[in-house]
């Protein structure tokens, strides 16, 4: 019994050691990748909570950019692999496109 | 057969002489359309005294059907770009330059409609300033397409070719008693728009053709198509209507664009509307494939989807010759 207990104990606090506190404020979570390609976003529209990080990263063939419509967020342009990030840290919703080829538009709904 | 075999049989099906004149202007558009159809053989079309004429390149005959005034488009160069549809795309620039440079009559300038660079970086402006150094042309004028306006809002684009230019690049000038017109509609795209010319260009064409005779030709030039070619693909203008507006009372307005990477044609009224190849490399027809990207072909055929685009105005109440040539052969 003592032994279960020990080793219940071991494995809880090892799980807790490995894992992510709630209530910390730091971006521990992995991002959120959104692909590029083909001239369109995929997934064209996320929902992620407050406090996330989403990567766009370009696999296109073509120079795209990422633009917030009212240029909250705006990337430098992106060659074929290259990436950018944003961490979005206020709730609401965030329509963005390419400021290059402006018929690609994508959506980031943070809840 | 041989290649002048087969012109001579697309030619004898129909008339060179003018059969329906609606416009009472001296053109007769299906037999402009048939001229225009099949110029990326290699011919080229003249309208002298109301008759369609059509030579060969490099034939005697071309070489006496002297225009008033000619001038060569070459568009979307994408200096910088170097992805499977076309490695080098120097090369094919060159080949679009030693094709300007072979012709029967030295063009009295070039147009370039846009995209001179892949990603804007100043070594592949640079690039192809060294390269155009040897076209055989009086001059060069441009408009930026999207890929020359990255990251800057077009600054280095106007410090190298917008002098005289007004707002994002916009002019225009007279040659040979043809009024040329110069836009930009790459500038201030908006999320889900097409290409955009905005007020002030607006209000600036306006003015700039009040004044001008209707019997003035009249020749456009800007990246994007004003017409809506797919508007799916971001192949359109959203206000070029406008602009079309201001040139109705013209009997002649030819608009030459370029972002498609193919030949496209339209008439419409007064209006002809032609589209340019890429030096660079082809894209999808439209709505033929995913998206509008770089099209790779077998490496043998590269050049033929390739290509200049030479226009020629002989004097008269007449549209502008316009024939596209292919870097092949």
């Amino acid at each position: 019994m003592t032994l279960k207990l020990l080793l219940i104990t071991a494995c809880l606090l090892t799980v807790q050691a490995l894992g992510q506190s709630p209530s910390s404020q730091s971006t521990q979570v992995a991002p959120v990748e959104v692909k590029i390609d083909n001239f369109s976003f995929s997934p064209a529209t996320i929902t992620v909570p407050a406090g996330t990080t989403v990567r766009w990263t370009n696999r296109d063939d073509i120079p795209h950019t990422v633009v917030e419509d009212k240029e909250k967020f705006k990337s430098k342009t992106l060659d074929t692999d290259e990436q950018f990030t944003y961490t979005f840290t206020k709730p609401g919703t965030y329509s963005y496109f390419c400021s290059v080829h402006p018929k690609m538009t994508g959506k980031v709904v943070v809840q | 057969m041989s290649n002048s075999d087969r012109r001579s049989v697309v030619l004898a099906g129909a008339s060179d002489t003018i059969q329906h004149d609606h416009n009472h202007d001296g053109i007769d558009r299906r037999g402009f359309l048939k001229c225009m159809a099949w110029a990326g053989a290699g011919a080229y079309c003249v309208m002298q005294g109301g008759v369609l004429k059509s030579y060969a390149l490099g034939s005697h005959g071309a070489s006496q059907a002297k225009g008033e005034i000619s001038f060569v488009q070459i568009s979307d160069s994408h200096m910088g770009f170097n992805k499977p549809a076309n490695p080098d795309v120097a090369a094919t620039l060159q080949a679009a330059i030693d094709k300007i440079n072979a012709l029967p009559q030295a063009p009295a300038f070039m147009l370039h409609t846009g995209d001179i660079t892949h990603l804007s970086k100043p070594g592949e402006f640079d690039a192809v300033d060294q390269m155009l150094k040897t076209v055989r042309v009086g001059q060069t004028f441009f408009v930026p397409g999207e890929h020359d306006v990255l990251n800057d809002d077009g600054a280095q684009y106007r410090e190298r070719y917008g002098k005289g230019s007004q707002g994002s690049g916009w002019y225009s000038f007279d040659a040979k008693g043809v009024h040329f017109i110069a836009l930009v509609n790459v500038m201030n795209l908006k999320a889900g728009g097409l290409g955009s010319l905005g007020n002030e260009q607006l209000e600036w064409l306006e003015k700039d053709v009040k004044n001008l005779s209707k019997s003035m030709p009249i020749v456009v030039f800007a990246h994007i198509p004003l017409w809506s070619v797919y508007p799916e693909w971001g192949w359109g203008t959203d206000d070029s209507a406008q602009a079309l507006g201001y040139l109705k009372k013209f009997g002649s307005v030819t608009v030459l664009n370029g972002h498609i990477h193919q030949t496209m044609q339209k008439v419409e009224g007064n209006v002809t509307f032609h589209t340019a190849m890429s030096t660079a490399f082809p894209q999808p027809a439209p709505g033929s494939a995913p998206s509008p990207g770089p099209m790779k072909v077998p490496d043998e055929k590269l050049r033929s989807v390739l290509g200049i685009t030479d226009v020629n105005f002989v004097q008269g109440k007449h549209a502008l010759a316009v024939t596209d040539q292919t870097l092949s052969g």
